[in-house]
């Protein structure tokens, strides 16, 4: 179905209650508008292809919308590669939408910085990872604090595969994110972390879906958001196990921090579970800086502003602790603790 | 000659609408050892976190001293840096945050003049070797998933990092083994000589090994009783009911 076809979802939808539709989307909702594509650059070794024909569409609306904005279109393959592979893809202009499919084979980590000053900026990516293959993945958004940011993703997980997917969101006015993985294999393995930091009036929701369709399958979802000025962040976790797909262990779990009385944060992580024999566990909370917490720095002398700011930066590294991968764990939280310093010097 | 660290006057102090100490009085010099022992809930801990500042304590009469200041006068990080030091009894875990950052910001917040990079970490490993501890501890988390036992080791070690002119040293023998007290009680006995000790206990043996100039016993949020260091041997034989009639 082409997106012109397609009904604008109600926010009665899980997936569009806390950022309609009409609220991402770059104009009016039945406007496609004319993109320029996001320009992805990485080392010169690898693979990272740009082809005419972007990725096939979908029967959901964003996903569709970005494929009819036919912005730029790469693909990467990766075959076995020892050193972290760092794509830097840059966004420019009114609207910039790019597409990206990944493929990969034996074990690759790799980092996508997402970078510009666009009004509007939307990406897709959809990936395989195939049998007994490893990808360590980070994406970072570090977007205008005045762009709007649409992020669609798709993972396959084969027999035996596992990834680490890791999230830093840094960037951007308004960002709407949806994260899919389907464990298609016997011994699929996630672990999946996103970290958050809004502060002004920034919005960011972050919409992830984990698919269990195998046994012997494991899943584990952090996602920690610390939420200072006026911000809203949003994390919903939609967690399926199919029938029959017994001894899945999978777990969720959304921790939000405010920092002042007018941020706000909604933590909703969903279970279907449709199989017997399983694990599977979620946890959400959302709360102040710990007076706790406070007190014992306090009384190791740091003042409250950096008592404050250890703590918040602690909870935020804290997301990345369910990963394993020395490199990728390395990166985010350099990651993390620049652009935390970078926001007290302002 | 002599120099008095703390004076605590006829301290009254409340949670909520409960009152927890009811006119306590003490002095504490410098070189001096002070042990407070009392029933659970008798106010020891209270004492202790009313000194460093903790906010759920109201101080409704009476006053402390800290060196010749009003203690009102200070927030809890400007105690700190004034040379007052609380070992928890249950310290705050602060996941996320490495042991090792935590050290060097903590120091560099308390001393004057905070030791560079390799003499912090010559003078780190050195406090570290002396507690038996390994220097994984510094990439985990403060606290976090920590033992009994591990919890008080870190307090003692920023016992011994901070150096400071006041220790107060809430029940940090519960939880440790025969071997591991030994060794927490050693570096209670390196900073004690140079500074005001204040040691919180329910049981004789830290005290077997720390030996203080002062015992004293707590009622009902009071010290109803002083001694040497034979009361504490009393209070181990008899208890604390014949202390009733005093409170």
């Amino acid at each position: 179905m082409m997106y012109h076809q397609m009904p604008i979802p109600p926010r009665s939808e899980h997936l569009w209650r806390y950022t309609p539709w009409h609220r991402i989307h770059p104009s009016k909702p039945d406007v496609i508008p004319s993109a320029d594509g996001i320009v992805f650059k990485t080392q010169d070794n690898v693979s990272l292809i740009e082809t005419s024909s972007t990725q096939p569409t979908s029967s959901e609306i964003a996903r569709t919308f970005l494929h009819e904005c036919k912005g730029s279109s790469y693909n990467l393959s990766l075959d076995n590669i020892a050193e972290p592979i760092h794509i830097n893809a840059r966004c420019s202009g009114h609207v910039s939408v790019g597409t990206l499919n990944v493929e990969v084979k034996g074990s690759a980590v790799l980092f996508i910085h997402l970078t510009g000053e666009p009004e509007w900026a939307g990406i897709r990516i959809t990936g395989t990872v195939h049998p007994n293959s490893q990808l360590f993945y980070g994406f970072i958004n570090e977007l205008d604090s005045n762009a709007k940011f649409l992020r669609c993703e798709d993972w396959n997980l084969q027999r035996d595969a596992s990834m680490e997917n890791a999230t830093l969101s840094l960037g951007g006015f308004r960002c709407k994110t949806d994260i899919r993985s389907s464990l298609n294999g016997t011994g699929a393995s996630l672990r999946q972390a996103i970290t958050v930091n809004a502060d002004g009036a920034q919005h960011d929701d972050e919409h992830v879906e984990i698919h269990h369709h195998h046994g012997h399958t494991y899943s584990d979802l952090v996602m920690n958001s610390a939420c200072g000025g006026s911000s809203h962040f949003i994390g919903t976790g939609l967690l399926t196990i199919a029938e029959g797909a017994n001894k899945t262990d999978a777990s969720q779990v959304f921790r939000n921090l405010l920092l002042s009385e007018k941020a706000r944060a909604e933590a909703i992580p969903e279970l279907e579970v449709l199989a017997d024999d399983v694990s599977a566990a979620h946890g959400a909370a959302s709360a102040p800086v710990d007076s706790e917490q406070m007190h014992y720095l306090m009384s190791r002398g740091l003042n409250p502003v950096d008592a404050q700011n250890m703590i918040v930066s602690g909870f935020l590294n804290d997301a990345f602790s369910n990963l394993t991968n020395a490199a990728l764990i390395k990166e985010m939280r350099t990651r993390l603790t620049v652009h935390l310093e970078c926001e007290l010097k302002r | 000659m002599t120099e008095e660290i703390l004076r605590v006057e006829n301290l009254h102090v409340s949670v909520g609408d409960v009152p927890i100490l009811k006119g306590l009085n003490l002095v504490i010099n410098r070189g001096e050892i002070h042990a407070i022992m009392g029933r659970n809930g008798s106010g020891k801990s209270t004492l202790a976190n009313v000194i460093m500042g903790h906010p759920s304590y109201e101080i409704t009469d009476g006053h402390v001293f800290y060196r010749g200041q009003a203690l009102e006068d200070l927030e809890v990080h400007e105690r700190a840096r004034a040379g007052m030091f609380l070992s928890f009894q249950y310290p705050a875990s602060i996941p996320g945050v490495q042991v090792g950052t935590f050290l060097k910001k903590s120091v560099s917040s308390v001393r004057e003049n905070p030791p560079k990079g390799r003499e912090f970490r010559k003078e780190l490993t050195a406090a570290m070797s002396q507690l038996s501890m390994d220097k994984s501890f510094l990439s985990r988390y403060v606290n976090d998933g920590f033992s009994g036992g591990e919890k008080k080791r870190l307090e003692i070690l920023q016992l011994l990092l901070l150096q400071p002119h006041l220790a107060l040293l809430d029940e940090t023998d519960s939880g440790l083994d025969i071997d591991a007290l030994r060794i927490v009680a050693e570096g209670i006995n390196e900073v004690a000589p140079n500074s005001a000790s204040l040691i919180i206990t329910h049981y004789q043996r830290l005290l077997d090994l720390v030996q203080p100039h002062f015992v004293h016993a707590m009622i009902d949020g009071n010290i109803v009783h002083s001694g040497g260091p034979e009361l504490a041997l009393e209070l181990e034989e008899r208890g604390y009911d014949w202390l009733d009639n005093a409170a």
